[in-house]
């Protein structure tokens, strides 16, 4: 489903370039939890967003669902955005002049999708994520974990292949943030792919895999003893 | 289409969208009534008088040390020595000409006892050589003869057996036919004039409103009016012009010393009287224009400035929908969208409101009633200068990478 080799991503400036990623490889199959962990300042959100082709890399190869998407255009990667990728961000990311239907219709209205269908879609979306009587509410209307659960809507009205989630449950208390959790792990369980980006060893050890990342490249977990030592410790907890 | 969610977003802007489409409504008002007042000065001034005005000049001539009675054989004398100067095609002593900006007017009757008039018109008084001088085209009938030509007092004027007409007047009293050999009855007289003659054109004295509904009305009397102040009209040959302007007065002084002709506008062209004739208009016209481009500028810098301010707002927001899918397109697209919203809307408002501006004036000022193509070009015109002053911001807005999207405030 993803699938990046000897990845890079260079930042520069007139006296500087800085590696954001360096020989980054990482591979997810198809509907596989992975969790990509690391410090901050690693390089986490680098790699969502160059998965998500938020952002374009400085050298290697990214094929995502078989395409190596290097060449794309800024169209066809906004064509390829809007079908295949679904996104979770920390800080939800709604537009607060639009309404919870609205919203979640935003990406339909992009795929040039009719009427009728979004209507349903967007339905669809909001009863799985139980939030399908606020269609009318603003976002400033509705809790943190409700927004989130909106933004998680959204992400599933256009059908993606993929899911990228950066920090979701980053801005949420730990009551709306198990919610959320345990909705990303049905959403999984009824065959989505996610990659997860947290900093959190509690999250991390709820996925299937996790993928540790220090100063821009893939590493062993237990090349950071203190964090592997706390997924270990989550897991162990877990009731699953 | 994405006018449904802009709609929406536009009714948590209420404020920002009112002042815009409320300026736009103004500017429209106010551009639409400027431009109808412009283009009316314009058709104003450029008016045929029906003169060969490239050849004419008048000199405004005042007699001293004698009776406004004595003043026949003076100005019969001036106008041999006019007459004869080289370069002159003609010369007459007439009360007024096109453009002088006084003169008189009255109403004309079909019949006597009538007690309405038919039209309105002015009034010149000259001899046979009106035609000759004014270089004004006979269309149909003839000129006066030396002998139908009689001299009076301009407080006693009498009631002409015949006159000469313009041809705007002989349509307005006679529209199914000719009023050539008609009688007329010339303000409140029971005694008919017949009509000898038709010109093609004869402008009134006057341009201002008032007179736009006769404008082209004029009635030639066969009398030379005997006062001490008189106007004479002399046509030249081609190209003579200056150099009688030169010869003409030297002549006039030559003729009788006891006389004033003001060294201001005594003597003028007849370029110089149109050009002081329609002074305010042109003033009117070029002042309408600027308030014009300067309400259009100050319109197109408001929403360059609100759309400005607007994109940098919702930054993150462009940010979000890029990531979700949008094109760049979709995003200058999604501004300009916007824009037009605001714009009909404010075009709209603008349109009624110009159209009860106009009839505001028309009631006050006895302006026109404004044509609706200049609302729909106004209309039109607005809503193009919105989508020209949106474009840069729009087009600004549409290159916010998606990456923005995961970047914290």
């Amino acid at each position: 489903m993803l699938k990046m080799t000897h990845l890079s991503k260079v930042y520069r400036t007139e006296v500087v370039e800085t590696y954001a990623l360096r020989d980054f490889n990482i591979n997810v199959n198809e509907g596989e939890f992975v969790a990509v962990t690391g410090p901050s300042g690693s390089g986490k959100t680098t790699f969502l967003t160059i998965a998500g082709l938020l952002e374009t890399f400085t050298g290697g190869q990214y094929h995502l669902d078989g395409v190596e998407v290097s060449n794309l255009n800024d169209n066809e990667r906004s064509r390829i955005r809007n079908e295949k990728i679904g996104f979770i961000f920390q800080a939800f990311n709604l537009i607060p002049d639009l309404n919870v239907f609205d919203n979640v219709e935003v990406p339909l209205r992009y795929r040039g999708m009719k009427a009728a269908e979004r209507k349903e879609r967007i339905m669809h979306s909001l009863e799985r994520v139980g939030l399908a009587s606020r269609a009318k509410h603003y976002p400033a209307e509705l809790s943190g974990g409700q927004q989130q659960r909106v933004a998680i809507a959204r992400a599933l009205a256009g059908s993606p292949r993929l899911l990228l989630a950066d920090e979701p449950t980053g801005n949420l208390d730990t009551q709306m943030a198990r919610g959320v959790m345990e909705l990303l792990e049905e959403i999984h369980r009824e065959g989505a792919t996610i990659v997860m980006v947290t900093h959190d060893p509690e999250l991390a050890a709820r996925a299937q895999r996790n993928v540790h990342i220090i100063d821009g490249q893939v590493v062993d977990l237990a090349e950071d003893p203190r964090f592997h030592h706390s997924v270990m410790a989550a897991r162990a907890n877990s009731p699953a | 289409m994405q006018i449904k969610p802009i709609l929406a977003a536009l009714k948590r802007h209420k404020a920002g969208t009112l002042l815009i489409a409320l300026q736009i409504a103004l500017t429209l008002a106010i551009v639409c009534n400027a431009l109808f007042i412009i283009h009316q000065r314009l058709d104003r001034i450029a008016r045929p008088t029906g003169l060969d005005e490239n050849n004419l000049m008048a000199i405004q001539n005042r007699m001293v040390g004698v009776e406004d009675k004595e003043s026949g054989p003076l100005i019969r004398a001036d106008l041999a020595a006019l007459r004869q100067l080289p370069g002159v095609e003609d010369a007459i002593s007439v009360n007024s000409y096109p453009l002088r900006g006084g003169g008189w007017s009255t109403g004309v009757h079909l019949n006597a006892d009538d007690k309405k008039s038919k039209a309105h018109t002015t009034l010149y008084f000259s001899d046979e050589h009106t035609l000759a001088t004014f270089g004004t085209r006979l269309v149909a009938g003839r000129n006066f003869q030396a002998d139908e030509i009689g001299e009076a007092d301009p407080k006693e004027v009498g009631d002409p057996a015949v006159v000469i007409i313009s041809k705007a007047l002989s349509d307005k009293l006679f529209p199914d036919s000719s009023a050539l050999g008609k009688p007329i009855y010339i303000g409140d007289t029971k005694k008919p004039s017949t009509v000898i003659g038709i010109v093609e054109r004869l402008q009134v004295p006057w341009n201002g409103n008032w007179s736009d509904t006769f404008y082209d009305n004029a009635i030639i009397e066969p009398y030379r009016l005997v006062s001490t102040f008189t106007n004479y009209m002399i046509r030249t040959k081609p190209g003579q012009l200056s150099a009688v302007m030169a010869s003409a007065p030297a002549a006039l002084y030559k003729t009788n010393r006891m006389r004033v002709i003001a060294p201001k506008n005594g003597i003028r062209t007849f370029a110089m009287v149109r050009e002081s004739a329609y002074r305010a208009d042109r003033g009117m016209a070029v002042l309408m224009g600027v308030v014009c481009a300067v309400l259009l500028g100050i319109t197109a810098a408001g929403i360059v400035g609100l759309t400005s301010f607007w994109v940098g707002q919702r930054r993150k927001q462009i940010g979000v929908r890029r990531a979700l899918g949008a094109t760049q397109r979709d995003i200058l697209s999604y501004f300009l969208t916007e824009n037009l919203l605001i714009g009909t809307a404010g075009v709209l408002m603008g349109a009624l409101l110009a159209i009860g501006m106009n009839l505001w004036m028309v009631t006050q000022f006895e302006m026109a009633r404004l044509s609706v193509t200049y609302v729909l070009v106004g209309v039109v015109a607005l809503l193009l200068l919105g989508q020209c002053a949106v474009l840069a911001p729009a087009m600004r807005a549409s290159r916010v990478p998606p990456v923005e999207a995961t970047r914290s405030v």
